[in-house]
């Protein structure tokens, strides 16, 4: 009994030192995003992770985000451009549908979409919240212009594609429903993305072409005001082409196939880079425009209306752009296939299909954005969506693009720009490259261009096709909250 | 065999019985002006319209000013009717009205559903040629160098000199306006070999610069007059005038001097003191239409220039 009082001092003792970490350490064996950023440098591989959503999985699997690789599906395919090797108007599959503009709620290349894009914008939110972990201001400003550059770009895609989204600018936990599932105004997506760009093209530098840029970031904001078409946003997009333009950094390769087939060149301004051979890094969309080559029979087959476009307005750029099917030529109807992104550049044989190594591991890098495009951005924003212009600056952009495509740069020169023929221009220019949809929303022909279109093939336009139906399983998953997500017009 | 007709009797007497039972329910049920039927509402058990039509449209004017596509965004209808208020309709989804001429439209599109609601929307449109502005049409200031070298100075130089030319009366006999000045001569801007760029560049080299402020993205004309007194080709590539439109304002005439012009015309034709020669050049405004006249010579001789113009290319 005698140590008794020696007892209970040694256990009141305890009570004070138990509260230490020693319970609740950190576990090694596991990483979080809540443990992981401590350095600028870990800050960076999980920057590289954002570059990976929008890359997306090699796969065929529908339940993973395929990002990037599977976007032709809801832009080109949409268009007047491309559609299934054997376009159908009773074809009532995913991409029968998108097609033939006959697109379900249900669709799921239009959730995968949405759900990669929106992977790219949480793991740029991730980057954005851990910014405290970079101690030198320079390199913190570079990051949180790169995460903001790839927000940007998510958001600008889809505020395109879907209208008005949920506005997700931080972190949010699942159980904010509010967040997830109102949607606001494109206007508010706008101001977001506009602002998201001011702070890459400030903080960023001209080292990369597969990572975002000052000059990227320049050539996307360009094109959000050109698309946002507000007084005085078209003068923006003017003075930020212009900039690109003056710093003399890119240049137009003078053969078209380089574009393509030379890998980081002199016109590319940002794209999306892979590797071949290597599943995790690879590419698979080039395989599937090929006629049985990837996991369909094939898709984005080059629709006629887009090959008689590019005979008509291609001058040297057609063999670069589409090629007859080989293995629709020996009979029934002859195909077109896309010929800018041969898979690692091998077009597959006599009969397009027979490749040595394996087509569907592709290391072809996705291009976002090249020179052209701001040559011809810049004749847009001089055009200020006026039917014509003779501004000598607007004509000389526009002609340094057809030039570089075998026209004559005298002979071939017109005394006015028309809005109608920088939209061929784009059209042929940027064939199969994802612009088509946006340019004819952009330029306000979609309606007109598209019923046409649909006519003649046996299609179904509304002008409510124009925007993509807001995933059903986003709106079945709003349904457990309080916040039941809306659907877009003409989709109920 | 009494049995069995028995039972045939009651069989066909139950079938007999169910049948004229059968054929009494038919006849009641099918016959509205039976008094007890009489209190059913024809809505009866019918359903709500919960959702009725809202009918909504946005107006895209195309590239023919007078023509509109109009894009449905009606929600739960099935029928629509378009007025376009110039007295044609459709019943398609969409709706392409080409309007008779300018003016202000009402117009109406009606919404219906299978349920036989409606509703309808308005929206004016107002069809007017889109109209050019005018160009500004500043005119260049003391572009007849009767004022001497004012207005005409760079507003600094670094490591150079703002004397812009000197001072010359051997300017083009013909006035600012084109027309004779019945003298030989009238004040104009002269370069010599100790104000000359080129191999002479020294800092005392001289240049004229004057800013002007013109429509944005506008085409212009830039003109003026030069005299070269005699090329005796001792000077690399002969003697000229440069006369540039640079892209901007510029504070010091050092940044000028290594800017990329919008436009740059040359004037090598040596025909004599007194003797000027008329360029015109076609120039397109930058997007701020900020510009700057910048006028410098290479030679070893004299060198005149005169009459300097920038206005509205039409």
């Amino acid at each position: 009994m005698k140590y008794l009082k020696y007892i209970a001092i040694i256990l009141i003792g305890n009570v004070f030192v138990s509260c230490s970490d020693f319970l609740e350490p950190v576990p090694g064996s596991s990483i979080t995003t809540d443990n992981y950023y401590t350095t600028a440098e870990e800050l960076e591989t999980g920057l590289i992770g954002v570059y990976a959503a929008i890359k997306g999985i090699n796969s065929n699997d529908k339940d993973e985000n395929h990002g990037v690789q599977w976007e032709f599906y809801v832009t080109e395919m949409r268009s007047d451009n491309t559609s299934t090797k054997s376009p159908d108007s009773e074809d009532a599959s995913d991409a029968g549908q998108l097609e033939s503009l006959n697109v379900l709620p249900t669709n799921n290349f239009v959730n995968n979409y949405y759900t990669s894009f929106f992977q790219v914008i949480s793991r740029a939110n991730v980057i954005l919240a851990n910014l405290d972990v970079v101690e030198d201001s320079a390199k913190a400003k570079a990051i949180e212009g790169e995460a903001k550059f790839l927000r940007a770009y998510a958001y600008f895609n889809l505020v395109r594609l879907f209208g008005d989204l949920p506005l997700i600018d931080r972190i949010i936990a699942p159980s904010e429903t509010e967040i997830q599932f109102t949607r606001v105004g494109t206007n508010s997506i706008y101001e977001l993305i506009v602002a998201d760009l001011e702070t890459a093209v400030s903080g960023l530098n001209n080292t990369y072409t597969t990572r975002a840029s000052k000059p990227a970031a320049q050539a996307l904001l360009a094109k959000v005001y050109l698309t946002m078409a507000t007084p005085g946003s078209y003068l923006k997009a003017q003075l930020l082409c212009e900039e690109i333009i003056n710093s003399t950094k890119y240049s137009l390769k003078s053969n078209f196939h380089d574009v393509f087939y030379t890998e980081r060149n002199s016109e590319i301004i940002f794209a999306i880079g892979y590797n071949s051979g290597v599943q995790d890094n690879s590419q698979i969309f080039s395989a599937e425009w090929m006629n049985a080559v990837g996991n369909t029979s094939g898709v984005n087959y080059v629709t006629t209306n887009a090959v008689a476009a590019i005979d008509t307005y291609g001058g040297s750029r057609i063999s670069d752009s589409y090629r007859p099917d080989p293995l629709t030529l020996f009979g029934g109807t002859i195909r077109y296939q896309v010929t800018k992104y041969f898979p690692d550049g091998a077009s597959g044989g006599s009969d397009g299909q027979t490749f040595t190594g394996l087509p569907q591991l592709a290391g072809n890098d996705w291009i976002v954005l090249r020179y052209a495009d701001v040559l011809l951005m810049r004749a847009e924003a001089i055009l200020a969506g006026a039917i014509e212009t003779s501004n000598g600056n607007a004509i000389d952009s526009y002609m340094q693009v057809r030039v570089r495509a075998g026209f004559n740069a005298v002979t071939d020169r017109p005394s006015k720009l028309t809005k109608e023929a920088l939209l061929i221009e784009r059209r042929v220019e940027f064939a199969f490259e994802n612009q088509r949809m946006f340019d004819l929303i952009r330029f306000g022909a979609a309606q007109s261009v598209l019923s046409v279109f649909a006519d003649a093939n046996g299609f179904n336009f509304a002008s409510t096709d124009l925007l993509l139906p807001i995933p059903q399983n986003e709106i079945n998953l709003s349904r457990s909250s309080s916040t039941l997500m809306t659907q877009n017009p003409g989709y109920n | 065999m009494k049995t069995i007709s028995n039972l045939k009797k009651r069989v066909s007497g139950m079938c007999l019985g169910a049948l004229a039972l059968i054929a009494c329910i038919a006849v009641t049920s099918c016959d509205p002006t039976i008094d007890a039927l009489s209190y059913d509402l024809a809505e009866a058990n019918s359903k709500e319209d919960l959702k009725p039509p809202v009918a909504s449209f946005k107006a895209t004017v195309t590239a023919d000013y007078l023509t509109y596509t109009f894009a449905n965004t009606s929600s739960s209808a099935t029928d629509y009717v378009w007025n376009y208020g110039d007295g044609k309709t459709a019943t398609s989804l969409d709706g392409e009205n080409t309007f008779p001429a300018e003016g202000t439209y009402t117009v109406t599109l009606t919404a219906t559903d299978k349920l036989g609601k409606t509703n309808t929307y308005s929206s004016e449109v107002i069809v007017i040629e889109p109209e050019v502005p005018p160009a500004l049409n500043p005119g260049v200031i003391n572009g007849n160098f009767d004022d001497g070298t004012s207005n005409w100075k760079p507003n600094s130089f670094s490591g150079g000199t703002t004397n812009a030319f000197n001072a010359s009366s051997d300017g083009d006999p013909n006035n600012y306006d084109g027309t004779p000045s019945g003298a030989s001569k009238t004040p104009g801007a002269k370069w010599t070999s100790s104000t000359s760029a080129g191999p002479l560049l020294s800092s005392s080299t001289r240049y004229a610069y004057q800013e002007m402020k013109l429509s944005e993205n506008t085409n212009y004309i830039l003109e003026y007059s030069y005299a070269i007194k005699t090329d005796v080709a001792d000077i690399a590539g002969g003697d000229r005038v440069i006369v540039e439109i640079l892209d901007g304002w510029f504070n010091d005439g050092a940044d000028a001097v290594v800017s990329t012009p919008l436009v740059q015309t040359i004037g090598n034709e040596a025909n004599g003191k007194g003797n000027f020669k008329v360029v015109k050049q076609v120039f397109s405004t930058n997007a701020t239409g900020e510009i700057s006249i910048w006028i410098y010579a290479i030679t070893n001789d004299e060198l005149y220039v005169d009459n300097v113009k920038v206005y509205p290319a039409i």
